[in-house]
């Protein structure tokens, strides 16, 4: 049975209750927000794995990391090493989006190598091999599309972002109000030619039963696609963006209705000021599903630091309410990310992740703080690293004979020391 | 006459003309900030080289860099080439935060070479030479302190980082609520341990008239430091932190009374959902003075990537009013940051802050994001790389994960949705 089904007629799955472990919480909290559609367990019903997460509300703000092969670049060991490191560093979760080589050896060695829950964007091969094999986008059909979708769930994918919440409408507003950058999602760029070209509305809109029919066959949590999401600060709650919205509400309530698990993913570049904002007409508007986002990306301006503008942008985000954070390494904007900054992108989106689940009171996560920080007190070398989120140059320092900077051995130091305490 | 006495006399002075013409503000605007002292200006009468930056409300947010000698194979040349970094990295302040060796040099040496303003904590240096004359940083006199502070003023420091406000009444309060982390300042900490040795009020507060005395003569801002700063996420707002800005705000009162500038230190350590308060909290008691924030770090166990901690906390306490920034390292709380270190620190402090004025309006601030976001549609790489903060780095990642320097990037390469895109709604007129 599915996990949104198992909760609505009251029953526990074992996915539930691990997700209740993880999180100290009640497992009637989990079912019931499973039931409501407020938390999502992405798990294919094909597919077994070690590392079950919910994502929602009430629970830790979970880190998602991406990979893949590009047209420019198609290792797939690199991408191999890529995944591997990434679950090192401790995402929660992956997208494989591939758009070069073999794609689907490609997809196939990440489920099998990848130990936590795992995604695609099955628009991307599709419109490739449309590319590839017929000469253009717009040659691609809506055979095509399902094809390719349902491959991608019988091979064990457990979410998928889907830009089904694009349309005409959408596209003619674009069109009209002018910004600065127009579609900057790839999946809604292919959609956008498709439609212009062949002058027919969005698959993915027009047959959204038969999309749900596959997600519910296989237990696959929907992730509606923001095809249209602000590419610049500039562009951020614009008319364009905002319409999109409301095509999603619209498709979250039909998928809920449907008894399908849905997650909405978002912006993108949002400056702060635009944050809470945008977090709370999204919760209200899509009947408190999931947020999943892309950044925030805080400005537009940091190219080589697109992890820090990430990390400001996805902190804000996740204490007014962001639950899933894409990871932004230092190469966004300027190339295919590395081994090492894959390592980087995960390792700031937890900073970002931990952040607001401090704002958002976890019990668990306050008592780690607290943790942490009574091993800095007491000089508690072993305590700060089983304490720090990635203790790599802690350990370092430690090993090659950390400096004094805390002044220890000086005398003013040592009274104040003694007075507050005791030693 | 000092800025803060001509600004309430309305006399425009030369420093904000300067200050105005590089924030884009109306002299009067800089001038009536001064006078309510919600704006100081960074500029020493003994400073020759600096060209005046200005802190406060309705301005871009400024970033600082820390610096100093703090082991004894640390020289004057390793600090002075860590400043230069910062600087080129885009500091529009540098801290000397020397506690041994040549601390004189230092100083010396960093004020007749760079343009930008620098601030210090004499603190150091007077109990680092009573350490080395007389064997104990506790036999450092009321008369050693002062001796140094005007040394430092002296010599054209721009602003003076002080203790003021850790009196103890504040330091009983920290015994008695149960503080997970007491000793988090430096200088604070040391400052304390002296006081009970001696069991003497702070001489800084005690004497704060003859502090005011030196500050005024030179034109220094006063940088109240705060003891009691949160120095882990569970302190945060927590009683000490608070009174501290409450003996703060009487003092702020004589300073502008007495001619001199002031601004505030603050934290530290802040979870997320409590930098608002913290800011307004600061603002209010402190009575709109510029608030000068150390980070803040969102989460205590970043260790190693302390630089993006507080590149969250910089980022949102100056959108909640916090008007300069003071960097943090990835060296915190493991070592002294290397050259790389403080380019990196500088850089993530800057992206907070640039952040932040994106979101309260401030017009070139919008404008360089719309610059870029235009050039990135227009696959425009010279000039995206141009107008990247730090336009080596984003060069150097493009080139490094760069195969053939077509229009697109590695990231999409042929399937580049900009320029799909593009083409297809080209073709699409409305209609």
């Amino acid at each position: 049975m599915n996990q949104i089904d198992a909760a609505r007629s009251g029953k526990y799955t074992e996915e539930m209750e691990k997700v209740a472990l993880q999180e100290n919480v009640d497992i009637e909290f989990i079912r019931e927000g499973v039931a409501k559609g407020n938390i999502v367990i992405p798990k294919n019903r094909l597919r077994d794995r070690k590392n079950i997460c919910g994502i929602g509300r009430g629970l830790d703000v979970k880190v998602n990391a991406l990979f893949g092969t590009s047209s420019d670049r198609d290792q797939m060991s690199m991408e191999a090493k890529k995944l591997k490191i990434a679950e090192e560093a401790g995402c929660h979760s992956f997208m494989d989006l591939s758009t070069g080589g073999d794609i689907d050896g490609m997809r196939k060695q990440s489920l099998s190598l990848a130990t936590v829950a795992m995604g695609s964007v099955p628009v991307y091969q599709a419109g490739v091999e449309a590319i590839e094999n017929k000469g253009s986008i717009i040659d691609m059909t809506s055979d095509d599309l399902f094809n390719t979708i349902e491959k991608h769930a019988a091979d064990g994918m457990d979410f998928m972002a889907i830009h089904c919440a694009l349309n005409f409408d959408m596209i003619h507003t674009l069109q009209k109000t002018g910004r600065v950058t127009d579609v900057v999602s790839r999946g809604g760029s292919f959609l956008t030619g498709w439609m212009l070209e062949n002058q027919k509305e969005n698959p993915l809109y027009e047959e959204f039963d038969r999309l749900l029919e596959i997600m519910k066959a296989y237990d696959v949590v929907l992730s509606i696609g923001d095809a249209i999401r602000p590419g610049s600060t500039a562009d951020s709650l614009d008319q364009a963006q905002i319409k999109g919205l409301m095509v999603a509400v619209d498709l979250t309530k039909r998928a809920l209705e449907k008894g399908v698990q849905v997650m909405i993913e978002g912006p993108g570049h949002v400056p702060l000021n635009h944050i809470r904002t945008t977090m709370e007409l999204q919760k209200k508007l899509c009947h408190n599903v999931p947020y999943y986002i892309l950044g925030f990306l805080a400005t537009d301006i940091a190219p080589g630091y697109d992890h820090i503008t990430g990390a400001i942008g996805g902190a804000f985000a996740g204490m007014y309410g962001a639950d899933f954070l894409c990871y932004l390494t230092p190469a966004e904007h300027l190339g295919l990310p590395n081994e090492e900054d894959v390592r980087t992108g995960v390792i700031s989106t937890r900073i970002a992740a931990r952040a607001a689940n401090i704002a958002r009171k976890r019990p668990h996560v306050l008592q780690s703080e607290y943790n942490m920080s009574k091993a800095r007190v007491d000089n508690d070398i072993q305590g700060q690293i089983d304490h720090a989120i990635y203790p790599d140059k802690l350990k370092n320092a430690f090993a090659s004979g950390i400096q004094d900077v805390n002044g220890i051995e000086d005398e003013a130091m040592q009274v104040a020391a003694r007075y507050f305490l005791n030693r | 006459m000092t800025i803060l006495e001509s600004a309430k006399k309305r006399i425009i002075t030369d420093e904000m003309k300067q200050v105005a013409i590089i924030e884009g503000v109306s002299e009067e605007f800089i001038r009536r900030g001064i006078a309510n002292g919600e704006i100081v200006i960074l500029k020493s009468k003994n400073h020759v080289k600096a060209v005046p930056v200005a802190v406060g409300a309705g301005l871009s947010t400024k970033v600082s860099a820390s610096v100093g000698m703090y082991d004894k194979n640390d020289t004057v040349a390793n600090e002075l080439d860590k400043i230069f970094t910062a600087v080129s990295a885009g500091a529009d302040t540098i801290m000397d935060l020397s506690v041994i060796n040549d601390i004189d040099t230092m100083r010396r040496t960093a004020l007749t070479t760079i343009t930008k303003p620098m601030g210090s904590l004499p603190l150091y240096q007077a109990m680092a030479e009573a350490k080395k004359k007389k064997g104990s940083s506790l036999e450092m006199t009321i008369e050693d302190l002062f001796e140094v502070i005007e040394r430092h003023a002296i010599d054209g420091i721009d602003f003076l980082a002080l203790h003021c406000g850790t009196t103890m009444e504040v330091v009983n309060r920290v015994k008695k609520e149960g503080r997970l982390d007491p000793l988090v300042s430096y200088g604070g900490s040391r400052l304390i341990g002296w006081m009970i040795h001696h069991n003497v009020e702070n001489p800084l507060y005690e004497n704060f008239d003859r502090l005011l005395e030196i500050a005024y003569k030179y034109d220094i801002v006063l940088s109240f430091a705060d003891a009691m700063r949160p120095g882990c996420t569970q302190d945060s707002l927590i009683s000490s932190q608070v009174q501290e800005y409450i003996v703060l705000g009487d003092l702020i009162t004589r300073a502008r009374d007495a001619g001199v500038q002031v601004m505030v230190k603050g934290p530290g350590h802040v979870p997320i959902d409590q930098i608002e308060t913290t800011v307004k909290i600061q603002k209010s008691l402190c009575k709109g003075a510029p608030y000068f924030v150390f980070g803040p770090l969102v989460t205590d166990t970043a260790v190693g990537y302390d630089h993006i901690s507080a590149a969250i906390g910089g980022a949102i306490s100056a959108y909640a009013g916090a008007d300069f920034i003071c960097y943090v390292t990835s060296a915190e709380h493991i070592g002294l940051p290397s050259k790389e270190q403080v380019h990196q620190g500088v850089i993530a402090a800057r992206i907070a802050a640039h952040a932040a004025d994106i979101a309260k309006g401030n017009e070139k601030a919008v404008t360089w994001d719309l610059e870029m976001s235009k050039a990135r549609k227009n696959l425009d790489w010279d000039k995206q790389i141009a107008l990247s903060i730090d336009p080596e780095c984003a060069r150097q990642v493009w080139t490094e994960r760069s195969d053939d320097f077509s229009s697109e990037c590695t990231m999409c390469g042929k399937y580049c949705a900009m320029k799909i895109v593009s083409k297809f709604l080209s073709k699409e007129k409305v209609g």
